[in-house]
Formats: structure tokens, sequence, C-alpha cells
């Protein structure tokens, strides 16, 4: 009975997740702007000048690199930058404590409201991305496996109740157990995947203030009709991007355009 | 003396006293036109005066080409050689509507009949007959002549209107700032009915102020109200032209013959006038005295290939909104060109295009310095943004215009701009800024609040993006997902293959093998054999049919599953069922305990396995 819906489940779950990641690569709906030298990103503590900042091939990320960028940018007196180290930080590791706290103390030293969320959210977020992915490899290989299994094993089980001999009924029973066990592992282990997917989905297309005051406008262009000014180190998120600006919404719901260079993304463009 | 007698005295009195109203009530009816010829659309006027003390009621004529209305009545009394006598006068106005030879009959029976000669029109401002004060349709303004100061008065004096023309050779699209002045005698226009506006289609007049300036002015010793518009005349086609100016204006017409204006004038007040009927209100229009003006085209020669249209005097200046700025941040350029002459041609595209910047169309607004837009400043605002950082130094603006006092083009140019581009914080997020903090040691306390940096890590990634939202990962579980799928539907397919033909095939073959290995042990008296082989035929038989495993098919099996009604009718009559379980029971007994058969059990046994896999076989 259950193996067509986890066969469904499993394949849904992939496509899903492969969805995720084609609209979530930054390079596609951007074009190209910003990129560091891994070295920097490797080791803040070189601290090079902005002035000295050359292009060059992708980046590479650490954690304790972004963190550290980030008290370094707090301690500047540039909250919007260390908002955004603190939020890329987050995203390579999620359950470092101190990240979450200075990230919490910038947003209270620029008198930004803390973020809400619930319970669900918070324990999804706090678990390893990369753990969580093998995760969801070996919840699918259990998934798969399983249901191979059953269909190898015994076609449809009509006659479970009939009793047969007890140890070849209990032998079919224990079999059919584990199966199901290992079903239910593995599209757990899937669904855990993907729902951490989509608690981070919002933050992968977050973008932060990094000026002091950015005009939100109505249309992009530079003489487009002020609505409001977003405070530095506001966390918007992004939803298009148009001839230099991007269309942002703010936590409290409210939208309009942004010159790009006010706003950085979360997720850095390719 | 007997004729002077008493009574006949009384009775000549009484019959003087008694005839004295029969004279009195028959009045003298007295008609006069003036003037007696007019042209078209002007008008003449009756008045029709009765000495009595009563007038019978007149009605008007009806004269094909005429219109007569009735403007005003007077009443005087006048007391001659001590005898009062009252007087009666109804003005009526006839207006012509068509040239000739009118006779209008008399009003009353005793009065004459009266001629009136009607001119063709002889057009706007054209003089009026001589003597003629009568009423116009058309303002008769040069009959005044010229005063010292170039003002042509209507023909009763009472309004005029100047068009003051700084110079008269222009340039098509180039800006003359014009006064328009009206002239209205005190007392005698009630009402200005509209703006002063062009007669001539080649020129368009600009931005007319809506409020006159108005002035008190003693003109040929009389007083006139003085309202002066300000405009910019516009040529819009070369060529020398006629240039006139009107205006419509509700006048109050003197009623009475020129040498009788005299004591109008002393008059004075309208309120005056009316009282004494001097006057009726007349809508006429009054035009300027035309004005001959040359429009030069502009030259080709030396034309700017940034040329617009600007004709006038005008300089241009530059500003940048900040000489500093970052990659991605809009700057503001400031264009104002100021002078004098045609504003609304004034355009300029800027910095249409610039390498390592992007450039918006300018947009622009315009102060003026006067109250019609000839002087003034406009300032284009380009939007600028600056892709590259660094130093960098944008180029002089241009506008080309064209000179009247000069006679050519004329190129105004500004400066160059210097501006520091720095790089955008969006390029440089990944660089620490170089503070004290972020040159101490990791482990060091932090001062702020903030939790101490963290050893520099040993292992790095090469994007922030989730492992299981990156193409190359996704490829993993995205292939075992497929694998598993086709694995799951090859063999869905295939179980659902073997309960087809091929099924039958098969168990038919399984059947065959039964009996074949029965027959060999038959012949070799291998009772277990010949069971085990019986028992194997019944299991692939009853799985098939019960869609499980062979093994699964056991003697419990069989009791749970032929034990109902309907599954014995599925197998047939229920010695068979006894005879299967009989066969299961036989195979287990030659298993531990050997059996001894004899050859007809055999047989039996034999052909009850024939008929068991000929059923199967012909299902």
């Amino acid at each position: 009975m259950t193996q067509r819906p986890a066969l469904a489940a499993a394949i849904v779950a992939m496509t899903l997740l492969g969805c995720l990641a084609r609209a979530a690569e930054p390079g596609q709906a951007t074009r190209p702007e910003q990129t560091a030298a891994p070295g920097q990103a490797a080791a803040p503590e070189r601290s090079t000048t902005p002035e000295h900042t050359t292009a060059s091939e992708p980046a590479a990320y650490s954690a304790a690199g972004l963190y550290n960028l980030g008290n370094s940018y707090a301690r500047a007196g540039k909250p919007g930058m260390a908002v955004l180290n603190y939020e890329r930080a987050s995203l390579l590791a999620p359950d470092d404590p101190d990240i979450e706290t200075n990230l919490r103390f910038v947003r209270n030293s620029a008198h930004l409201p803390p973020e809400s969320s619930n319970a669900i959210e918070r324990y999804v977020k706090r678990i390893d991305p990369t753990l969580l992915a093998w995760a969801g490899v070996l919840g699918v290989l259990l998934a798969g496996v399983s249901l191979i299994a059953g269909r190898l094993s015994g076609r449809k089980t009509a006659g479970d109740h009939s009793g047969g001999r007890r140890t070849d009924t209990r032998r079919i029973g224990a079999r059919r157990g584990l199966r199901r066990a290992a079903l239910l592992v593995g599209v757990a282990l899937m669904g855990v995947t993907v729902g951490q997917a989509v608690v981070l989905w919002p933050r992968l297309h977050a973008a932060v203030v990094v000026t002091d005051a950015a005009p939100v406008r109505v249309s992009p262009v530079p003489m487009g009709d002020l609505l409001f000014t977003l405070p530095e180190a506001e966390t918007v998120k992004v939803s298009a991007e148009h001839e230099g600006f991007v269309l942002i919404r703010t936590r409290t719901g409210r939208t309009g355009w942004v010159s790009r260079s006010n706003v950085v993304p979360v997720l850095p463009r390719r | 003396m007997h004729l002077f007698r008493p009574h006949w005295l009384a009775a000549l009195t009484a019959l003087f006293l008694a005839a004295a109203p029969a004279f009195a009530v028959a009045p003298l009816v007295n008609a006069t036109l003036e003037p007696r010829q007019i042209s078209v659309g002007e008008s003449a006027q009756l008045t029709i005066t009765s000495s009595g003390t009563g007038m019978e009621p007149i009605t008007l004529p009806d004269v094909p080409g005429l219109e007569f209305r009735v403007v005003g009545q007077s009443r005087r009394n006048e007391i001659i050689h001590g005898a009062t006598l009252a007087t009666t006068s109804i003005i009526v106005r006839i207006t012509a509507e068509t040239p000739g030879i009118f006779t209008i009959p008399g009003i009353t029976p005793k009065s004459q009949p009266l001629v009136l000669r009607v001119n063709p029109d002889n057009g706007t401002g054209g003089p009026t007959p001589p003597g003629g004060s009568g009423f116009s349709g058309r303002p008769p303004v040069a009959a005044g002549g010229s005063t010292a100061n170039g003002i042509r008065l209507t023909a009763d004096g009472s309004a005029f209107v100047k068009l003051n023309l700084p110079k008269h050779e222009v340039y098509v699209g180039e800006s003359i700032p014009v006064d328009i002045e009206v002239g209205m005698r005190a007392g005698f226009v009630t009402s200005l009915n509209g703006l002063p506006t062009l007669t001539g289609s080649e020129f368009t007049l600009n931005n007319l102020s809506r409020q006159p300036e108005r002035v008190e002015k003693l003109i040929d010793g009389k007083p006139f109200t003085l309202l002066t518009w300000h405009s910019v005349l516009a040529p819009v086609k070369p060529g020398t032209f006629t240039l006139s100016v009107e205006t419509p204006l509700t006048v109050r017409i003197r009623t009475r013959p020129p040498k009788d204006t005299l004591i109008d004038d002393l008059l004075g007040d309208p309120f005056m006038q009316n009282f004494f009927g001097t006057t009726v209100p007349k809508d006429i229009t009054v035009s300027s005295p035309p004005t001959d003006l040359t429009v030069l085209a502009l030259p080709t020669e030396g034309r700017p290939p940034n040329f617009s249209g600007a004709v006038g005097t005008f300089k241009i200046a530059s500003e940048l909104s900040s000489a500093t700025a970052v990659t991605g941040d809009p700057l503001t350029l400031r264009m104002r060109v100021s002078g004098a002459g045609n504003f609304d041609r004034v355009d300029s595209p800027m910095l249409d295009h610039l390498d390592q910047w992007k450039t918006y169309p300018p947009k622009s607004s315009f102060k003026s310095g006067d109250a019609v837009g000839y002087k003034g400043e406009k300032t284009f605002e380009q939007p600028l943004i600056a892709s590259r950082p660094g130093a960098q130094t944008l180029p002089g603006l241009t506008f080309g215009y064209f000179d009247p006092t000069t006679r050519r083009y004329e190129t105004a140019r500004s400066a160059p701009l210097n501006v520091t581009i720095s790089p955008s914080l969006a390029d440089s997020t990944l660089t620490a800024p170089q503070t004290p903090a972020a040159a101490t040691a990791p482990a060091a306390r932090s001062q702020n609040g903030l939790r101490p940096d963290h050893p520099a890590a040993q292992v790095f990634v090469h994007s922030l993006l989730p492992l299981y939202l990156q193409p190359r990962f996704l490829a993993l579980p995205s292939l075992l997902a497929l694998a598993f799928a086709a694995g799951w539907l090859g063999l869905r397919r295939r179980a659902a293959a073997d309960s087809g033909p091929r099924r039958r095939e098969r168990l038919s073959k399984a059947a065959n093998q039964v009996l074949t290995q029965m027959e060999l042990a038959r012949r070799s008296g291998d009772s277990t054999l010949f069971f085990n082989s019986a028992r194997s035929g019944l299991q692939q038989r009853l799985a098939a049919r019960w869609q499980i495993e062979p093994d699964q098919v056991t003697l419990d099996e069989l009791d749970a599953r032929m034990g109902g009604v309907d599954e014995s009718q599925e197998i047939g009559e229920d010695s068979e069922i006894a005879e299967i379980r009989e066969i299961f029971a036989l195979a287990d007994e030659a298993n531990y305990a050997g059996h001894e058969m004899t050859r007809i059990d055999f047989d039996r046994w034999t052909q009850f396995m024939r008929r068991q896999l000929a059923e199967e076989r012909a299902a």
C-alpha cells in the first residue's frame, strides 16, 4: 500500500530540491558583479582596505572567516557589513552561538527589531546544511532500497492474516516491518532536508542594507519618487532586479526599488 | 360792448377751459434720423420726439435689412415764456444689415417717412462717414487721429489699443517681449470682454499675463484707464507681415451729435450721462494700428549639431551634486542655461553616452526671471551612475543657440568636472576594514560586547549555497532516485508480465517438468520423489492462483484458504480438496518416514496430478 506514495514522495522531494537549487543559483537572475579573492575571505585578519579589492575567481568561504569579518566591520562601526557577514557565516555554521549572539547584538545596536521565527524554524535552521544534505541522500537510499526490496521479496501480501507456519509468518512480518521503517526514516530524512531548504529560502534571497540610509523609490530610476528610507543593517527580501535597482520587500511588507549599490545580497553573486 | 357782457365772458372762458385739454392731448411728434448714411454693420439713431403731455404708443417699423431696437427714453419739461412744455424722446437704434436705400415709414400716422442710405462695408477701422457719430458695430478707430504717443483712439474717443514692439526685424522662433496697452476712457468703457488677441496667424502670443497692470493716465487732457499686458511674440514663419492686436470691449456710445458732446465731456461720469440719457452700451472690438514686422529665417551656415532651436542670448554653467561618490551611487549633473530668449526651445541631451558611466535622460525645470518667461534660467538635471572606481573627469557641456544680436550661431561651453569614485561596499564585502581591532589576535576579547573572533579556519567552501541546493551535489540523490524509480517500475512491469501469457507458458512448462519427474519416480518406485514432485506442482499452481510465493503454500495455508465454500468452488469438488491435502500429507510422510506405494497408487495419483495440471494448462 505505501510503495507508490513513497516513491512519489522521493521523486517530488528530489524535484523540489532541484528546483530550489536552480532558483537559488545566484548568478542566474543577476549579473555577475562581486567577487573577492579567496585569501581575503579565508584570512580576514589580513584586513586589506576596500580600495585594494580585486576581482578574481570564485571566492572561498569559511564560517570563521566570515564571522571574524563581521566582527571587524562591527568594530569599525559598519553594522550593515557586519550583519551581512554574520548572515553569511550563519549559512555555513547555523549552530554557532557566537554568530547568532553577535548578529543579535549588532542588530540591537542598530536599533533594528529582532527577527521573529517559530521553534521549528529555529530548530531546522540549526542543523548543519552539509550534514543534512548527506542525510537527504541517505533518505533517498533508504526509501529506494525499501521499495525495491518490498517489490522483490513479496508481491502483495494479501494473506498476511492467514497465519501459515509461525516461523515463516514471523520472519515475513519482521522483514515487512523493517522495510516500512526504513521507508519512513528515508522519507523523514528527505523531508527534513527539504524543510530546511524551504526555511532557508528567504535568507538565500535576502539582502542587507550597507549604506547609512537607502532611499526606497517608487520606480527603478534615480529620479523616482521617494517612498521611505531603509536604515543600515536592515535585512530585506529581494524579488526582482532592473537597471541597477532591486525590488525589495521589508519585513513589515513594504516594497520599493533600491539602488543596487545600497544593498548587498546575503548569497554572493557569482 | 354787449359782447363783453359778463355771461358771454363766462361762456367763452368755459369754452377755452374746456378746449384746453383737447389741445394738450394732440402732441406734436417729430422724428429725426442721424446720420442718414451709414455702412453695413453700423447703426443710426432714430429719435422720436413728442411734445405734449403724453405720447401714443409707438410700433417699430419692419424694414427688411434694418434692425430696430429701442435703446432709451427720456422726458424733459421746458418752460417757455412762463408756460411748461413737456417733451418725450424715444431713441431707436437702427442697425444696417444689408446695403441699400431704405425708407423708414412714419412711426406715427402724423410723422413723415425717413430715408436711410446704407453703404457696403468699408472694413474694420475704416473712417466713419463725415459727421457721423452714430452707432458703430465695429470700432471706428481712426477718426480721432493719432496723438503724440502713436495712439489711435476709436471714433468716439472712448478706447484705444496699442502694441509696443521693441524691434521690427526678428528671426523665426525668436521670442520678442511685447507690451499690449488698452486705454479705456473713464466712464465710457463699461467692461473688458476678453484678452487681447493677434489678428494674424503668422505669430503666436505666448505667456500673456493674466492680470494686466492698471494705471490711470491723462491723454489729451482726458482721463483714461490704461491696462498693460506683457507677453512674448513668436513668429512662426519668415516673411513681412502686418501685425495688429484687438480687444473686445463694451463701451457706452454717445447718442448725441458731436457738437453736443462737449456737454458729455463735461459730465464725464457715466451715471450722470445715463441719467441724462446721452449714452447707450455697445459691444465693440478695438484694434491697434497695424505694424509691419519682418521675420527672417534662421541661417543654415554655422548651425551647431546640437542646435535645438534656441534663439536668444544665453550662457551655461554646470555642476555635479558631489565631487565624490561610490560606484553605483547616482550623481546628479546639472547644467544651468541662463539668459533671455525662447526658453521653450532650450533643450540639451547633456551627456548622451559616456564610457564607464550609466547615463539617464535629463529632466529640466525653468525658473522665470520675468512675468512672461523671456528671461530666466533653465536647469537640466541628469542622473549619472559611475560603474568604475577611480578619479574621473566629466567632459564640459556645450549648448548651441542663435544669437539675434550678433546674427550668428553661438556655442556656450562649460568647464569639465572632476569626480572621485570609490569602490562600492557591495564590491568589497569580503574585505575587512582596516581597524586596530581587526589586526588583533583572534582570541582577543572584544571590547564592544561582541564575542571574540574565531581561530582561522582551515576548511573552505566555494559557495554559501547549502550543499543540497548545489547542482553538482544534487545530481547524486537525483540519480539515485531515478535509479530506484526505474528499478521499481521494472519490477512492477515484470510482475505484470508474469500474470499474462508468459506466466501461463511458464506454468505449463513447470507442470510438464513435474509430470516428467513423477513419471521417473513412478518407474523407479521412489515414492518420496513422487510425492515431493506432486506437492511442488500443486504449490506452484496454487501460489500462482493466490498470488503468493510457492513456499508459502503449506498445509495450514491450504486449510485456511480452502476451508470456505467459495474457495472450494474455485478448486472444484470437495474430494479433490481432500486429495490435495492428502498429497501434501503423503509428501511429508514420505520425507520423514517413508511410504510404500503400489502400482495402483502410483497410477491413481499420477492421473490425479495429470488432471489438476491439465486444468491449469486449460485455464
